[in-house]
């Protein structure tokens, strides 16, 4: 038995080259005030910084250059993601659209909608939410209730969708609404495109428990969108939003959101910290160590048209438990005054309220485990 | 895995599967010379196979899945290591070394001799780095044995003449236990899984609770990140120098270690406790590997330090300086 195919991995031979460019853009652009915001960097709206990475053509990096992109490989793609929250880059505004709304409109999309919305995401001036929890479909999914009726040629949405991350920033969304009446679980349901600006459509801030502002509460009423907004297949949409969350669950952030804390600690307590602080740092950087290789590698597969949805959730599932661990270890391992202005206890103390979300947002972690149950065969 | 490696495996696999944890010396070692497994890793010059770290990874895992009572591992690292030193025969490996080498002559003890019965010479982590050889003739032998009853002897040597290598012997066993590490956690996984769709209790398998399905699904992530940590480090060693992998992969397995054998007998309720029943040769040998060539504590301490060290500003340019 072996859960996780683990072929070598060849890295691009440009990658240190890659690395430089990024990091020298983040050196001139990224001085956050607050240094909260270096860590779960990706959920941090920083639109300027967005179009910069687009000039420097970092944004659609895999995307044909006929709708913007630059028609680099994936793993140079994954090598500046790695390089962009590594260094906490405010990279939110952008990462749902370059992450899987534009690919995902590539893939389905009607031509007339990519036209209008991809090469915009390349240049970092169009973001993107993502449509699929609703107030009585969470891990269940299939029992979204958001609903779509044929008018003429178009579409009229009515319902509500729930913890959009980034609606109050995105100019569209892709949505799981189901497109037959009286249609149960997951059969009838299809995708949408659908503009935040659109007559009907509303949205309303929730703010988490620290008072942040990511997520929102988004309602349809009586919204008309053409015949083009529907995505792909009519009726397809469950399997379309399956493939999407492999796009969503599979990259380096599912790892990466609290290394600027790993950092950090590495700063403060100086080159000869004591024995346990040296133990703690080992640890964590052999888990950081050994996950940069596991999601590089579901990235290598995906690269090679492979779809390698059991190893990416384990990545996510280890990922998230790592960066959940984390805090806590530190917090335990150095003493910190978390009233305190230093950069260290920011982090910590801001880590420490935001990780319960990481285990949630993307799929829970039980969800998780019950993927890798079935692919174990216990299902 | 390439056509020769994928051969390499099928061969690996069916013989050792068909040894096990019952297979001697006396009995089976010839089977593991008939295939020249102990010349896996000495270079075609040699006379050996050239085989890469990878390629050993794959012998190695197996071995560890099977929970092969046989050094092939410590063999093929010691056969490398004597390439050119004039030894012979079969070497086998040890983990510890306490005593003096002055000039080419060695006083003390070496630790964790694995299978050295018989053997012709160990090769030793040196008191000042890298390593040494020393023929089995000029010492005393007392025999012990870890956890899963496999034998790690301590040798005595008063004044005998030693070899030495520049290459890090410490480094290779963390490797070889690393790599077992990873095969014997796959195997308690699929025993695991195996054993909650056989046996029924309220009337189902347990397979159909859904905390049997969370533990093991935990338990096939940690099986996962040890796989992946012996690639990771397979590949280094491949490349050179492998000193920052070694501790992140041993690290990482080692953790793997606790998560997954709880895992593997709280799914097998009491059966899994017997003598009788074939987890405990794999739990017991994985216990046993967490300590040896390098506890948590020796790796974290020397990872840890050397990160602290470098700075908060190398960190992450170190860490992806690896594989650029
Ligand atoms: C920060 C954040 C950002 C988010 N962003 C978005 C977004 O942009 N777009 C979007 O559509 N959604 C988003 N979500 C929503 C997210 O996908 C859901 O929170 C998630 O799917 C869980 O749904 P729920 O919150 O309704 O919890 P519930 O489904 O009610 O679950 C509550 C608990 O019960 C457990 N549980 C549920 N069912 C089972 C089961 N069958 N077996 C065992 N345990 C079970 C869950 O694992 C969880 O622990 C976001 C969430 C967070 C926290």
């Amino acid at each position: 038995m072996q859960t996780f195919a683990i072929e070598a991995l060849s890295w691009p031979d440009n990658g240190a080259d890659l690395r430089r460019q990024v990091r020298t853009l983040v050196a001139d652009h990224v001085h956050p005030a607050n240094p909260a915001d270096r860590t779960n960097c990706w959920a941090v709206a920083d639109p300027a910084f967005s179009r910069t990475l687009a000039a420097a053509g970092l944004l659609g990096m895999t995307w044909p250059k006929e709708y913007g992109g630059h028609e680099r490989s994936p793993l140079e793609r994954y090598i500046v993601l790695e390089e962009l929250l590594a260094a906490g880059a405010p990279v939110g505004a952008h990462w749902i659209a370059d992450r899987q709304t534009g690919t995902l409109l590539l893939r389905y999309g009607h031509e007339e909608e990519r036209r209008r919305w991809v090469p915009g995401m390349a240049r970092g001036e169009i973001f993107a939410c993502i449509g699929l929890s609703e107030p009585n479909a969470g891990s269940d999914l299939a029992a979204v209730r958001t609903t779509a009726r044929r008018d003429g040629d178009g579409w009229v949405i009515d319902g509500q969708k729930v913890w959009t991350t980034n609606a109050h920033n995105a100019h569209v969304m892709i949505a799981l609404i189901r497109s037959e009446e009286g249609s149960e679980r997951n059969a009838g349901l299809s995708q949408f495109i659908i503009p935040m600006d659109t007559p009907g459509l509303t949205v309303r801030p929730i703010l988490d428990l620290t008072g942040g502002h990511d997520f929102n509460e988004i309602f349809f009423d009586n919204v008309r969108l053409p015949g083009t907004a529907l995505l792909g297949v009519e009726g397809e949409g469950w399997k379309q939003a399956t493939a999407e969350l492999s796009l969503e669950r599979s990259g380096p952030e599912r790892y990466l959101s609290c290394l600027t804390l790993l950092t950090e600690l590495i700063r403060a307590v100086g080159p000869e910290p004591s024995d346990c602080v040296r133990a703690l740092i080992g640890q964590l950087v052999s888990e950081t160590w050994t996950l940069r290789l596991m999601s590089a590698s579901v990235a290598a597969q995906i690269a090679q048209g492979h779809d390698p949805a059991l190893e990416a959730t384990i990545v996510k599932d280890l990922g998230n438990s790592f960066e959940q661990a984390m805090p806590a270890l530190i917090q335990a391992a150095v003493e910190t005054d978390l009233s305190s202005d230093a950069a260290l206890p920011i982090m910590l103390g801001h880590l420490l309220q935001v990780s319960p979300s990481f285990s949630l947002r993307g799929g829970t972690r039980e969800i998780l485990k019950g993927i890798i149950a079935r692919g174990l065969g216990l299902r | 895995m390439n056509d020769q490696q994928h051969m390499l495996s099928d061969m690996a696999d069916g013989l050792f599967a068909g040894l096990g944890p019952s297979a001697t010396m006396e009995a089976h070692w010839s089977q593991i010379e008939a295939l020249a497994l102990s010349s896996l890793l000495l270079p075609e010059e040699a006379g050996g196979f050239g085989g890469t770290w990878q390629d050993a990874l794959i012998v190695f895992r197996l071995a560890g899945y099977h929970a092969l009572s046989l050094p092939v591992a410590e063999a093929a690292i010691a056969a490398r290591l004597a390439a050119g030193t004039g030894l012979e025969g079969r070497g086998t490996i040890a983990s510890r070394t306490d005593g003096t080498v002055e000039g080419d002559c060695f006083t003390g003890a070496v630790h964790g001799a694995v299978m050295s019965e018989g053997a012709d010479f160990i090769v030793a982590p040196g008191p000042q780095g890298g390593s040494f050889l020393v023929a089995t003739a000029g010492g005393e032998r007392t025999p012990s044995v870890n956890l899963a009853g496999e034998s790690r002897d301590v040798w005595h040597f008063e004044s005998v003449p030693v070899a030495h290598v520049t290459e890090n012997v410490f480094v290779m066993g963390a490797f070889a236990r690393v790599a077992q590490i990873a095969g014997a956690l796959d195997a308690a996984l699929a025993m695991s899984v195996r054993y909650v769709n056989e046996r029924k209790q309220f009337g189902r398998p347990l397979a159909k609770f859904q905390a049997v399905q969370q533990s093991l699904a935990t338990f096939a992530c940690e099986a996962a990140a040890a796989n992946c940590a012996a690639m990771g480090l397979a590949q280094a060693l491949d490349r050179g120098n492998a000193h920052y992998e070694v501790a992140a992969a041993k690290l990482r397995a080692n953790r793997a270690v606790g998560i997954g054998t709880s895992a593997a007998h709280q799914a097998h309720g009491a059966i899994g406790f017997t003598q009788e029943y074939a987890l405990h040769p794999i739990t017991r040998r994985l216990w046993s590997a967490r300590s040896e060539f390098g506890g948590d504590s020796h790796w974290a301490a020397l990872l840890g330090g050397r990160v602290a060290a470098a700075g908060a500003d190398r960190f992450w340019a170190d860490l992806t300086a690896l594989t650029d």
